[in-house]
């Protein structure tokens, strides 16, 4: 591999750092008596509110309608993500080094499947959240389901709620892009410069 | 919201009430005042009433609801100005002594100062008084303190005066 | 904020019949006004302004220009809506040497300043009748810490500060026996005396501790005010009753034709403090501190004050005879002139600072009073107003040069040129103002765009409540040459005086919850798992949690007669604006109104056998009718055994 594309590869690699720093998911919402916003943050290892006390609140919130209160600390996905992506920047600097086309698609291809099972990971728990509701609710009406929508928006009565990747999501999309863009332009030299 | 429509309805109602009212008001004190000018000799006194926006009469007798001179004798009643002397007790006397001053002036002498109807004036509409005769202004000036209006009626008010023509004998 | 638009309604209704009907050229301003003072809803004011609330001992937060009320600050008066001076977390705040004081006559309230101008940081208020100075905290709006001001027969003239609130100081009204004892009335020359107080603020957080008194001539002592840049060094009290007269003061105290301004020069006292001059004097004081971690108030019991003598600090204190009872003492922006409004006078007497400091050099006495130098008037006094109006009190400045002073007797405004001392304009007022405020207006640095007018008398100028009447605010343009009406609204109590800050200045500091986590009251239960049931001998003690919309514990039974039942209810909100109340059925005292992330604790002694329902009393959600619970109440010798879910 010429050098320029395993300078990108090592960049698109060193990217994923910032799921450390950064969450990956923002899932905001709306309602005339949150002026100032409410929201959830979903990091690497990590559920909190956007502000300090909002999953409190979204939790209380959420108990008129009989859901499960969100407690980090019972997802176990949390648990091992950061690891998980530990070792894919890992195998990033070390396809770098090895100069192995093969490994860089291996690579992606690795990096996709893992977000590919998060996002559906993501989307099963949103569906346990928004359909497994408590029959004994105070706020029960048929048919409804409070599951949040996986990207973009949607009217949960009288919230809106909005879901987006954050910057931790938005820089592992960048990765992928990053390390395909590395392969891509790398065809027009050198098939395979490994010794 | 038919209350809050009536209600500046009513202001308004109130207000033109209250300009077709001084309308009149001013109409009738210009002809009153073409009646002093008839009966009025002194037309000094008429110029100086005038500075203040007074007629000669009210500048000697003052403003308020006592309009006309009263008839009143050289005699004193002995009987109202027991009467009185009661209503002073209960009304004035938390703020006037006879021989001393104490908030507001000493009274002993007050009907020669003022004319009857001067004194019944300034008992029973204080706050004009001071506000228009420049007699009653400066005496607020001088004791800083409003006179009140005791809800004193118009024939309690002559009592007092007898009262006060009584003492000041 | 229905009324404004109701009244903004009628104000342009009737601005269009009267249109109609007559050919006045009042309507158009009127609605020129009501722009002015029109606060569209959901749009923020743009000054804050706290009202003393006179009589009713507390402090009420209005904004500006729209007139409209927010809250009203418990301070010296108990208030059953919060609990405030009932339940047992804030009942210390309102101990004193004679114990437990549920109420007081809280008049002139101060806002802590830096470099001279406010600083939004703490706001003082004095209580009249049993002397405190209190300071509630403007990050929380609610009172931190309560001094007592010992030796002191009315804390009238206070808290005024200097401009770094390196003090806050106070003046006796009463001058009385110091100390108190039994002596006959009539012995008052012999007998009785005054103190000016000066009380250290901590820059830090605000604590108040009594740095030191200066003992003074029995005379009444009225108002205050600080120096400002050249003039840093002093603070300046009025006086009235230099007769000293002790009784029918209203004739007898006003016989003089001049009493005094004291001039005071704290930073010599600091020097003869320094020195050893000042002796320690046994007296009794409280104060009282609410401790933000606990969300509890502890009462402090003191029992020695400094008190320098002016006869052992020469160049301390000297007199500026003033006419006739003077009550404002105003200083203006520069610090350069001292103004009293003589309150039986028909001139306003302006002091000149560096006229007196001449006059002390050249020492241009005309006498003394228990060793305090007179100066001579003429030698001190920069200028007189002439023809102020009847009865002037108080005066405030723009920042413009020009100064506003309250006459009290004809009802107006009276605006007049610093240096001139030539009236420019006045405008009536609807009725009788004592205390006028422009925002920073007794600062260095004003903001000179409205006047409140803060009026006695109302009368005829709102709709009757029987004899009992409002007493109100005026809100007035003062940006223009004339002076210009805007906006009239009704007050709490009697609003004695008021100070106004742009609101951005709090804005930025203001607290929406307290966090649960630093909740360190002994009573908290900080979660639904330690809600509990205790008995200790004769006091239950029920550990309630609150939180959308339900208590824990919501039934309790095993409640004897007679038994001191403790309910400490504990918000677990950590939202803003969640409030929960709480309210007994039969509580002899008061509600709770708990703030997130609060505790408070309210006593309760059921008398009568049966079952009592508590619940939520402010409606916190679309379920909050919900949120109640019940406590049986057995007799006294019954074996129903603690229980509760």
């Amino acid at each position: 591999m010429k050098t320029k594309s395993r300078i990108l590869l090592l960049a698109a690699a060193l990217m994923l750092i910032s799921l450390y720093f950064f969450p990956i998911w923002n899932i905001d919402l709306h309602a005339p008596q949150y002026p100032e916003g409410i929201g959830l943050r979903i990091w690497v290892n990590q559920i909190t509110g956007e502000k300090k006390y909002d999953l409190s609140n979204i939790n209380k919130l959420n108990h008129y309608i009989g859901m499960k209160p969100i407690e980090p600390e019972s997802i176990p996905e949390l648990n091992y993500m950061p690891y998980i992506v530990g070792s894919i920047i890992l195998l990033g600097i070390l396809v770098v080094l090895l100069k192995r086309k093969k490994l860089v698609i291996g690579w992606i291809g690795i990096i996709i499947l893992v977000a590919a099972l998060g996002l559906y990971d993501f989307y099963s728990w949103g569906y346990q959240y928004g359909h497994n509701l408590n029959p004994e609710a105070p706020i029960k009406i048929p048919g409804m389901a409070y599951q949040p929508p996986l990207i973009g928006s949607k009217q949960l009565l009288n919230i809106k709620a909005v879901s987006l990747p954050g910057v931790g999501g938005l820089a592992l999309g960048a990765t992928i892009l990053i390390a395909t863009a590395a392969v891509v332009t790398d065809k027009k030299g050198k098939p395979d410069d490994a010794k | 919201m038919l209350n809050v429509v009536s209600a500046p309805i009513q202001s308004v109602k109130k207000l033109l009430a209250a300009l077709t009212l001084s309308v009149v008001f001013i109409s009738a004190c210009s002809d009153n005042s073409g009646n002093q000018n008839t009966s009025s000799s002194n037309s000094d006194l008429e110029a100086k009433a005038g500075k203040f926006g007074l007629t000669a009469w009210e500048y000697e007798n003052g403003v308020g609801p006592i309009k006309q001179k009263l008839n009143i004798g050289n005699s004193i009643d002995e009987v109202m100005a027991k009467s009185g002397e009661q209503i002073f007790e209960t009304k004035c006397m938390a703020c006037h002594k006879i021989d001393e001053r104490y908030v507001g002036p000493a009274l002993k002498g007050v009907v020669e100062r003022r004319t009857p109807e001067y004194v019944m004036n300034m008992i029973l509409d204080p706050a004009d008084m001071t506000q228009k005769h420049p007699e009653a202004k400066k005496m607020l000036a001088q004791y800083a303190t409003q006179m009140t209006f005791q809800n004193v009626s118009q024939e309690d008010a002559r009592k007092i005066l007898e009262y006060l023509r009584s003492v000041s004998k | 904020m229905k009324k404004i638009i109701l009244i903004l309604f009628a104000v342009t209704l009737s601005a269009v019949f009267l249109t109609n009907c007559t050919q006045s050229g009042e309507t158009a301003s009127d609605i020129d006004a009501a722009k002015k003072v029109y606060v569209a809803p959901g749009k923020y004011d743009e000054f804050y302004a706290f009202l003393s609330g006179g009589f009713n001992g507390q402090v009420s937060v209005y904004g500006l220009p729209s007139g409209r009320l927010f809250k009203i600050i418990s301070v010296f008066s108990q208030n059953p809506e919060t609990g405030y001076g009932y339940s047992e977390e804030t009942k210390p705040m309102l101990m004193t040497s004679y114990g437990f004081v549920p109420w007081d006559d809280a008049h002139h309230p101060e806002l802590s300043m830096t470099k001279g101008v406010p600083d939004g940081r703490w706001l003082f208020i004095n209580a009249n009748n049993t002397c405190r100075v209190a300071r509630i905290d403007l990050k929380s709006f609610e009172t931190a810490e309560i001094i007592e001001i010992p030796n002191s027969g009315g804390n009238h003239g206070s808290p005024f500060v200097t401009e770094n609130n390196e003090y806050v100081v106070a003046s006796t009204r009463f001058s009385v026996p110091i100390p108190e004892k039994d002596v006959p009335i009539s012995s008052y020359k012999e007998n009785f005396k005054g103190t000016l107080t000066f009380i250290k603020v901590d820059p830090n957080n605000g604590d108040m501790n009594i740095a030191f008194q200066i003992l003074v001539p029995g005379i009444d002592y009225d108002l205050a005010h600080a120096g400002k840049g050249p003039s840093h060094d002093w603070v300046f009290f009025t006086s009235y009753n230099s007769e000293q007269a002790n009784s029918l003061l209203e004739i007898n105290a006003s016989k003089n034709d001049k009493d005094f301004v004291a001039a005071v020069n704290w930073k010599l006292a600091e020097k003869f403090i320094a020195e050893g001059k000042g002796k320690k004097m046994h007296t009794v004081y409280y104060n009282n501190f609410f401790d933000e971690s606990t969300l509890s108030a502890k009462a402090n019991k003191l029992t020695s004050v400094t008190v320098l003598d002016p006869k052992d600090c020469p160049g301390l204190i000297y007199y500026l005879p003033t006419p006739k009872s003077p009550h404002g003492v105003d200083v203006d922006p520069s610090g350069e002139y001292i103004i009293a409004g003589g309150k039986l006078s028909t001139v306003i007497p302006v002091h000149s600072f560096s006229k007196m400091l001449e006059a002390i050099k050249n020492k241009d006495f005309i006498g003394d009073k228990d060793s305090i130098p007179i100066l001579k008037y003429e030698s001190v006094v920069a200028g007189e107003v002439e023809n102020p109006g009847l009865g002037p009190l108080h005066t405030e400045f723009d920042g413009k040069g020009y100064a506003y002073t309250t006459a009290f007797i004809t009802s107006e405004i009276v605006k007049w040129k610093l240096g001139t001392w030539e009236v420019v304009d006045r405008i009536p007022t609807y009725y009788s103002p004592g205390h006028l405020c422009i925002p920073g207006g007794d600062s260095e640095k004003p903001w000179g765009k409205y006047l409140i007018a803060l009026n006695k008398i109302t009368k005829d100028r709102y709709l009757p409540t029987g004899p009992e009447l409002c007493q109100s605010a005026q809100l007035i343009d003062i940006t223009g040459d004339k002076m210009k009406v805007l906006l009239d609204f009704p007050t709490i109590g009697e609003p004695h005086y008021a100070q106004a800050i742009p609101a951005d200045i709090l804005l930025k500091n203001n607290k929406k919850i307290y966090e649960l986590e630093k909740n360190y009251n002994p009573s908290a239960v900080k979660s639904e798992k330690y809600a509990r049931v205790e008995r200790k001998g004769n006091e239950v003690h029920v550990y309630l949690t609150a939180t959308r919309s339900h208590f824990k514990p919501d039934n309790i039974e095993g409640v004897k007669t007679g038994d001191k039942v403790y309910f400490h209810v504990t918000n677990l909100e950590q939202d803003w604006d969640i409030p929960h109340g709480f309210a007994v059925k039969g509580a002899n005292n008061s509600e709770l109104l708990i703030m997130p992330g609060q505790t408070k604790t309210i006593l309760w002694i059921p008398q009568q056998e049966g079952v009592y329902p508590f619940y939520c009393t402010d409606f916190c959600s679309a379920l909050h009718q919900e949120m109640q619970g019940y406590i049986r109440v057995s007799s006294a010798q019954s074996s129903v055994k603690i229980s509760f879910n």
